[in-house]
């Protein structure tokens, strides 16, 4: 691995947006065969930086350097020349269409008809240079998420990309999953190529990286080598002061079972069946931690218990009482709140052409009385959860569309706290927080269980489940497939669990 | 490709402003080309169409008229589009109300005044709201389309009058002529400052409409309701009673509409009544964001658009299909300007790799 | 007939004295002072009735030099009423509104606008200041109806009418009339439009006419659509209100015309000399406010002979159209022999003679 080769330079890059200044003179330097971690908070400009690189914004001054040429990028298609490759979050992949017919979507040679030979030649041998395990006739929509991603970086690699961008891609992996992929980055190096890796999970950049930068609102802070640095030291240049990064699990006095859910079966609007049957319970002052992939049937169980999805078979007991049949206004009524946090972060919940008062008053308004409504308790209320939350907003009457994804997660979970409930369902509330902010919402949701509430916690860092619940639930296509304690639980017992396969240990040993 | 169209992140009001002046020079220009081909002078048209605008107190008051039921059917729209749910058959939900008014107007011509009026009221506005709650019922049942729905029942309305007015309701007295009696006078909303006191209800509505959207519960849900139904769905808000709610009120503001126009404008029942108003007042709720005080605006100023045009058509003469490009001129660059606010073209700077020293 | 109306004018004109005698100030209005509006029913351009009228507007500004304002397609409906307010806001002193519907509407302005004149084409009322006219279009109805039987070889006739009131009917029953004096086992089949002016269902109902089997098409429309269907099926059609040969050149026959233009000169002349008073015209052929259009090459040979024939007994008052025997549809004698239809009777017309096939809603 040569050290001073730098085969992609960006020198002072700026771009701002009207008055906000997104990256200030940022300098990054990548070598060839590098993993290049980019580190920093919400908004601290990776995404833009990335952007810039990828085509979609122009920077408005600096420039960019590939193998010491100073490129100039208008459309994504110059990067994709220039021989740069995004992989983005969420999956840019036609459905109905196998791996193959992705691959060649968008390819200029080959013209209108595509050469099938030729083109299944050139996958092979590309598969055989990465190790790359694709199955070029086999339809997306039939594929796992790891493939998917696979496909996707096959896809750039196809077009003749060696520098590599990717943007959270574990958030969507099981554990098992997240080994191939380094694997396959692991390879790619090897290849000459150079990948830039975004990620949260401090773990996953101590692992893979080889050089880290951090980024810290809108500039370049540090860029250090992983050898000679620790998690601590780098969370640090990212919030830019001392951070504890220890989650605490408190203990409470076990109360009684606030929540019993029995036999639980939903079914879609196929007429299939996501949850097949569930049954767990929480009590009071209990944290119960949720695993599992991404569609295991996280949100149907959060909305069934909501009265948002109807509910097949089976009866969720809250306090004595069955919640099935019951109207979500009810629900609300009885002190139950539930927060999903969804990928676009606006799906539910919040209304995103609404202010921060407008939306306080969601939750609230249907126990006022009388025709109008009184906004004066939720202008008060928007006031204290600004402050409480550090939310970052030109004013409470603004809406919460023009809010980073962090400060909208943060109105919602500010609401929802506010209602003093019994029950709180939570699924995803850090998801694309940065990390003072996630430590933030631990010692909130501490804080609502040292008071007695029963709290479901769905999540998808094994870390944090691990630290800080008590048991956790692991549910794999529908069905519980264990709950473990906490305390005794690994990440590779939860991930065999998160695909089904039963270890030994849960045998049994923790059934209700 | 040499330009690229690109989001603006945000625009200044100067900016908004200028280009809002811009488009509608340009529409005078492009416009005045137009008027040039038809050998008139576009300067002494322009004037005279501020002149029959409001050139005099009776063109004034014209142009009011004209703007009542502008004004009312698009509060009634933004209602529905609050929500959206895409009601485009304000055509029809007008002439629903006009057809319950006539029917109270012509069967009991001699109740007297207030009560007549009262009641042709309440009929319209039953007449709207129950014609605009077919679609709203299918849509919240169902989940039909209801941009299909409303369309469709806005030409069976139109035939429905047709049928009445050659039909059933036909005057006796018209020597054959298809048309429907006129009016007894108790069945004529009276005048203030001479325009028919439509304009005073048209004010009061803007003022009960600006406080339903914005300060009543129902108006909130419709808002929520409008932007996400998963949201909704989560506040516990009735999602279909929350749709039959916002869409008979939509309609019944247009029937009230409907009403008026046949009660002192056309003094009977006919098809003329809705005049194309269902239509274009989805325009005038548009450029107005939905805003109530902005409808009122948009609304004086559109039918300020509707009378110049007919009076530069008896005026110099032009044909009418004329008088209608002019019109539609000067919409399509104010309309058109509403995309350059929004995004922006850009030069794209071309795609080279240039190369730089080694 | 002629006399009719020159009674009404005399009366007329003795009412017109005593008004100026009672009002005194309204005096003699110079030839700059008069500004006439016109209101037609459909775009001047529908080479029809309301091109008809453009057409005498157009000779009354050249034979007078006057300013006249035009509005084409108005509906017949509460809105005629603001495009008469808005001409006379914008000077107007006499206004001619050229469509039955009308009626009441200008009734309504005429006692709104004391001062203005107003004058309505094909109606029947009358104010202090509103006249009524019309022209005796039946006449050279009659006349295309010979022309139409003459032509015809499957002995029906294909008649595309607007709306059923009594100057539809009047008009329908003296084509078939004329029809029946050349060719007594001729049909006349009736289609109703409902409408002034819409190309394509005229269009329409003439091609559902031609499809029950007739080889001649004639019309009460404001457009030439139904001349195009004739022409499309290569039978033949006859016009209205002008000259249609353009529209249909291979089928059009002749056309009963308007030729409002000399009348407009004479009301409006009347107004500039301070003479004009109310009155009810209803003009004949004599008169030359109606005619019957040159024949064409299209027309059945010895046509002409017999058309000359009738029209100079008409004008001369020895042919009279609804002059008795005439059959009602059931055959029953509705005007005996000898007998005359009365100017009332014509103007409430509201039952077919026999030979027309088609129904008038009651």
């Amino acid at each position: 691995m040569s050290t001073e080769n730098p085969y992609l330079k960006m020198e002072g890059l700026t771009k701002t947006f009207g008055k906000v200044i997104a990256n200030n003179n940022v300098n990054l330097q990548v070598n060839k065969g590098e993993v290049h971690a980019l580190l920093g908070e919400n908004g601290a400009g990776k995404s833009t930086l990335m952007n810039m690189l990828s085509g979609i914004y122009t920077p408005d001054s600096g420039s960019i350097f590939i193998g010491g040429n100073n490129v100039k990028f208008s459309s994504p298609k110059d990067a994709i020349d220039a021989g740069i490759g995004m992989i983005h979050q969420h999956f840019k992949l036609v459905d109905v269409f196998t791996a193959k017919e992705n691959i060649i979507l968008g390819q200029k040679q080959g013209g209108f008809f595509t050469n099938n030979k030729k083109m299944g030649q050139g996958i092979r041998e590309l598969s055989q240079k990465y190790q790359l395990d694709i199955d070029p006739d086999k339809k997306v929509y039939d594929m796992s998420v790891g493939e998917k991603q696979t496909l996707e970086i096959f896809k750039v690699l196809y077009r003749g990309a060696n520098i590599l961008i990717l943007d959270e891609p574990t958030a969507v992996l099981t554990p098992q999953e997240t080994t191939k992929l380094f694997k396959i980055i692991k390879r790619m190096t090897e290849q000459d190529c150079a990948v830039i890796f975004i990620s949260h999970k401090m773990s996953e950049v101590m692992e893979i990286a080889d050089r880290i930068t951090v980024l810290r609102k809108g500039q370049t802070i540090a860029t250090l080598d992983k050898d000679k640095t620790n998690p601590k030291e780098l969370t640090d240049l990212m919030v830019g002061k001392s951070v504890d990064l220890s989650i605490k699990r408190i203990e409470t006095p076990k109360e009684e079972i606030a929540l019993e859910v029995k036999n639980l079966s939903v079914l879609n609007e196929e007429k299939v069946q996501v949850l097949k049957g569930l049954n767990f319970n929480i009590r009071s002052g209990e944290i119960l931690g949720v695993a599992g992939i991404a569609g295991s049937g996280q949100k149907e169980l959060c909305e069934s218990i909501a009265g948002l999805y109807p509910v097949h078979e089976g009866e969720i007991i809250f306090k004595g009482e069955n919640l099935v049949g019951k109207k979500p206004a009810e629900i609300i009524a009885k002190g139950v709140t539930m927060s999903f946090v969804p990928e676009d972060r606006l799906g539910m919940g919040l209304v995103a052409s609404m202010n921060i008062v407008d939306n306080l008053i969601l939750k609230q308004y249907q126990a006022q009385k009388g025709f109008l409504i009184n906004r004066k308790p939720a202008i008060a209320k928007a006031k204290e959860i600004v402050k409480r939350f550090d939310i970052q907003t030109p004013g409470i009457y603004h809406p919460i569309r023009d809010l980073s994804g962090g400060n909208i997660q943060k109105v919602l979970l500010g609401r929802e706290l506010d209602s003093n409930p019994e029950l709180l369902i939570t699924a995803y509330p850090v998801r694309g927080l940065d990390i003072n902010t996630c430590h933030k919402i631990y010692d909130l949701l501490n804080e609502e269980k040292k008071k007695g509430v029963a709290i479901l916690f769905i999540a998808e860092d094994l870390d944090v489940l691990i630290e800080l619940c008590d048991r956790i639930m692991v549910i794999w296509d529908g069905r519980v497939s264990g709950i473990l304690d906490a305390e005794k639980a690994t990440r590779e017992e939860i991930g065999l669990l998160m695909v089904g396969e039963k270890s030994d240990k849960t045998e049994g040993a923790y059934a209700i | 490709m040499l330009y690229r169209i690109e989001k603006r992140s945000d625009i200044s009001k100067e900016k908004s402003i200028g280009i809002r002046a811009l488009a509608i020079l340009l529409a005078l220009i492009t416009s005045g080309a137009f008027i040039f081909l038809l050998k008139l002078n576009p300067i002494d048209v322009y004037l005279s169409m501020l002149d029959g605008a409001f050139g005099s107190p009776y063109r004034i008051r014209e142009t009011i008229i004209t703007a009542i039921p502008l004004l009312i059917t698009s509060l009634g729209l933004a209602i529905a589009f609050k929500m959206q749910f895409w009601n485009i058959g304000g055509e029809g939900q007008i002439l629903m109300g006009a057809f319950f008014a006539s029917f109270i107007a012509l069967n009991y011509p001699d109740i007297p005044k207030p009560i007549l009026l009262t009641l042709m009221m309440i009929a319209g506005i039953l007449g709207g709201g129950l014609w605009a709650l077919i679609p709203a019922f299918f849509k919240a049942q169902w989940g039909t389309n209801e941009t299909i729905v409303t369309l469709m029942l806005n030409y069976i309305a139109l035939k429905w009058i047709t049928f009445l007015q050659y039909g059933p309701w036909r005057d006796p007295d018209a020597l054959g002529f298809p048309k429907v009696p006129n009016f007894s006078p108790n069945a004529i909303l009276p005048k203030v400052f001479g325009v028919h006191i439509g304009w005073i209800i048209a004010l009061i509505l803007v003022v009960l409409v600006y406080i339903f959207m914005k300060h009543s519960k129902k108006g909130y849900e419709i808002a929520v309701l409008g932007e996400s139904e998963n949201t909704a769905r989560y506040a516990g808000i009735n999602i279909k009673k929350t749709i039959l709610v916002s869409i008979f009120l939509s309609g019944s503001i247009a029937g009230l509409a409907g009403m008026i126009q046949a009660s002192a404008v056309s003094k009977t029942l006919a098809v003329s009544v809705s005049g194309g108003m269902g239509f274009t007042a989805i325009i005038t709720t548009w450029l107005a964001a939905l805003n109530p005080i902005f409808i009122l605006v948009s609304s004086i100023l559109f039918a300020a658009l509707i009378r110049s045009g007919s009076f530069i058509q008896t005026a110099f003469g032009i044909p009418s299909a004329a008088a209608s490009i002019i019109q539609a001129m000067i919409l399509f660059f104010f309309l058109g300007s509403h995309f350059f606010i929004k995004y922006r073209i850009t030069r794209k700077t071309s795609a080279k790799i240039a190369q730089g020293g080694e | 007939m002629k006399r009719v109306s020159k009674v009404l004018m005399v009366l007329f004109l003795a009412m017109a004295v005593f008004l100026t005698g009672c009002s005194g100030d309204s005096g003699q209005e110079g030839a700059q002072d008069v500004k006439a509006g016109f209101i037609y029913v459909g775009p001047t351009g529908d080479g029809g009735w309301s091109y008809a009228h453009e057409m005498a507007r157009q000779y009354v500004v050249e034979q007078l030099g006057i300013e006249t304002l035009y509005k084409e397609s108005v509906e017949e409906g509460p809105d005629v009423e603001n495009v008469m307010k808005d001409m006379i806001d914008q000077g107007a002193n006499i206004i001619f509104a050229t469509s039955f519907g009308y009626m009441d509407y200008m009734e309504k302005m005429s006692l709104e606008y004391p001062e203005v004149k107003f004058m309505h084409c094909s109606g029947y009322k009358m104010t202090e200041n509103m006249g009524n006219y019309f022209g005796r279009i039946y006449e050279p109805r009659y006349l295309s109806g010979m022309v139409a039987g003459l032509k015809t070889e499957s002995n029906v006739i294909g008649y595309v009418a607007a709306f059923d009131i009594p100057e539809v009917v009047r008009g329908i029953n003296a084509f078939a009339l004329g029809v029946q004096a050349v060719n007594p086992d001729a049909v006349v089949k009736v289609r109703w439009t409902n409408t002034w002016y819409d190309p394509a269902r005229e269009y329409e109902a003439a091609r559902a006419l031609l499809d029950e089997g007739a080889d001649v098409i004639a019309q009460h429309q404001d457009t030439a659509g139904p001349q195009q269907a004739a022409q499309e099926r290569g039978v033949w059609s006859i016009g209205y209100h002008s000259d249609m040969s353009e529209a249909a050149p291979d089928a059009y026959m002749t056309a009963p015309v308007w030729n409002f233009g000399p009348y407009y000169v004479e009301q409006i002349q009347k107004v500039i000399d301070g003479t004009w008073a109310p009155e009810s015209y209803w003009g004949s052929m004599e008169d030359g406010i109606v005619a019957l259009a040159p024949l064409t090459e299209n027309a059945p040979e010895g046509a002409q002979a017999v058309i000359d024939e009738a029209q100079a007994k008409i004008k001369s008052g020895e042919l009279k159209v609804f002059a008795g025997p005439i059959k009602d549809q059931e055959g029953n004698v509705r005007v005996a022999e000898g007998e005359l239809m009365t100017d009332d009777e014509l103007l409430s017309f509201d039952w077919f003679v026999q030979g027309v096939e088609g129904k008038i809603n009651k």
